[in-house]
């Protein structure tokens, strides 16, 4: 088989991230280290290409990762006072974790749901149409 | 009342068993060449924003011999506004895959991926689920219905980066690197995905090849006017009665009517300010001047582009510096940071727009045009080169109005 064709039958980097962060809710060191191992590449190259993608961590996160929307059509719905909510509601500010380690907030660009704004994902769950009372509900249950 | 033309929208097509693959058993019956002259004289235009000619592409493509081939499904659809690959993608996956068979078929790939952004897991679990079926039935990883075709197709999910819907830095993020862009050229044609040739197409754009090359289906191409045939997906929010997606005729539909008949017009009896005609990487058209048909050329004539087809209504109860903070820092953010004028420029625009907001300082109209320029000229993928179309035309539009105070309010 010719280079190329190994390529596209290998796992891509992009996946084996995704991978190893669904197993341990983040990507440790020890990874890191396997998969420049594995991958033949540096490990700054490997913490290079985790580092330029938002959706990957190097730290553990929450339990619930809590995305809110603020992009140009959510921000038109009043995202703001969705976001505001949840940011005191938690005492966090975006990109940061509770102490017990159960909400991270991340205040994020579109979600792809424009015509049903302000849009709030918990995990994989989409949540349309918010508001503050309907976030705060949210995490409420997530308790 | 303003008439649908449902062809890319409709009822949801997810069971391989009951869908018949009508458009990629009639490429293969044309043969490789007419495929690529159907898609040539149906002047589809690129669906994510370019807007570069997807005939024209398979073509050159097809022409250069090449061990390797490869097809990508852009399926990274970040820009705000827009909704309509993810719709595709979770309602319509048949189609897209059927797309990605024929863009395949026709310029003799292989090989090929679909790259979906992370954050659209539904969309992801759909295709990973369309992916399994079409193996299971022998449609993928084998010669299809006893042709001489044949094709594999990996999906790769995204991670949360909006460059990468550019087609190289999304090449660059399926080799496992950071998704910078490329210089070009080489085109992706040339030398893409592992320096192969590569077709990079938007899911849109494949999901109408698929239209085309339907026998049931043939009106498409003769579908709205020279230079702007078939329908588009349009992605309609903001402050409007009805938001949503709707398909329409190129060219059957003033961008008026779009607002005030399709999306039912501004809720709570607001007043329209202005309209984003393509998602934040277009400028705003004035609500007096939207009595124009909506087709390709008819923007190109305004100096504007109809972009992805998100329709953004935008009423005047908004304060205007407010929102170019919030598309500045968009692009602050998700700037890809290898061209330093992008880099740079947007993060200068930005600290422009919150002076004005903290301390009063006057926006000097020249030097974010000069700043606009240089971004347009050296960037060198269009998400740069269009960052900040937004924000010129609003100070373009409402110099005199944000001179006067801060805030701007009807």
């Amino acid at each position: 088989m010719n280079e190329v064709k190994s390529l596209f039958y290998r796992e891509s980097l992009l996946e084996k991230l995704h991978e190893i962060q669904n197993s341990y809710g983040y990507i440790p060191e020890i990874e890191i280290e396997n998969l420049a191992e594995k991958y033949m590449l540096p490990r700054a190259n490997v913490y290079g290409v985790i580092s330029f993608y938002s959706m990957f961590y190097t730290e553990p996160t929450g339990k619930y990762i809590i995305r809110i929307c603020d992009s140009i059509s959510c921000h038109l719905n009043q995202s703001d006072s969705v976001l505001n909510a949840v940011k005191s509601f938690l005492n966090l500010e975006s990109h940061q974790t509770t102490e017990d380690k159960k909400f991270t907030l991340e205040i994020v660009e579109c979600l792809g749901h424009c015509g049903e704004g302000p849009v709030m994902m918990v995990n994989n769950k989409i949540y349309k149409k918010v508001n503050k009372n309907t976030a705060l509900e949210i995490l409420n249950n997530c308790l | 009342m303003i008439q649908e033309k449902l062809y890319l929208k409709g009822d949801k097509l997810l069971d391989i068993y009951g869908y018949e693959f009508k458009a990629i058993k009639n490429a293969l019956k044309l043969g490789r060449e007419n495929t690529i002259k159907k898609v040539k004289e149906s002047e589809l235009k690129g669906r994510g924003g370019a807007g570069f000619p997807t005939g024209i592409k398979w073509e050159m493509a097809a022409d250069i011999k090449a061990e390797q081939k490869f097809i990508v499904c852009n399926g990274d659809e970040g820009e705000p506004g827009t909704f309509k690959d993810r719709y595709l993608l979770e309602e319509r996956p048949l189609k897209v895959l059927e797309g990605i068979m024929i863009a395949a078929y026709a310029v003799g790939a292989d090989k090929a991926y679909i790259y979906i952004r992370g954050e659209y897991s539904k969309a992801i679990d759909v295709f990973l689920k369309t992916i399994e079926a079409a193996r299971k039935e022998k449609i993928l990883d084998d010669y299809f219905e006893g042709s001489d075709f044949k094709l594999e197709l990996k999906l790769i999910r995204g991670a949360g980066a909006y460059v990468c819907g550019d087609e190289t830095s999304l090449i660059n993020s399926i080799e496992g690197k950071r998704g910078r862009s490329r210089i070009k050229p080489p085109y992706p044609i040339e030398k893409g995905l592992y320096n192969q040739p590569t077709v990079v197409n938007n899911v849109e754009s494949l999901c109408c090849t698929a239209e085309i090359l339907n026998p049931d289906s043939e009106e498409f191409s003769q579908l709205g006017i020279k230079g702007s045939r078939g329908t588009k997906l349009l992605c309609l929010s903001g402050d409007l009665n009805k938001p949503g997606l709707y398909e329409v005729e190129f060219a059957s539909v003033t961008l008026k009517e779009i607002i005030y008949d399709l999306g039912g017009g501004l809720k709570e009896g607001e007043n329209l300010r202005f309209v984003i005609p393509g998602g934040i990487s277009t400028a705003i058209i004035k609500s007096e001047n939207l009595d124009f048909p909506y087709s390709y050329q008819d923007f190109e004539k305004r100096g504007n582009s109809l972009g992805s087809g998100a329709v953004i209504a935008v009423s005047k109860k908004h304060d205007l510096l407010d929102l170019m903070l919030n598309v500045s820092r968009f692009y602050m953010d998700e700037t890809c940071g290898t061209c330093f004028p992008c880099r740079e420029g947007n993060r200068q625009i930005n600290k422009i727009l919150k002076s004005f907001k903290n301390d009063g300082k006057k926006i000097d109209a020249e030097l974010v045009s000069d700043i606009g320029n240089t971004i347009r000229l050296a960037a060198r993928c269009g998400l740069g080169q269009s960052s900040l179309n937004f924000i010129i035309s609003v100070i373009e539009n409402y110099q005199t109005d944000l001179e006067i105070g801060g805030k701007l309010y009807a």
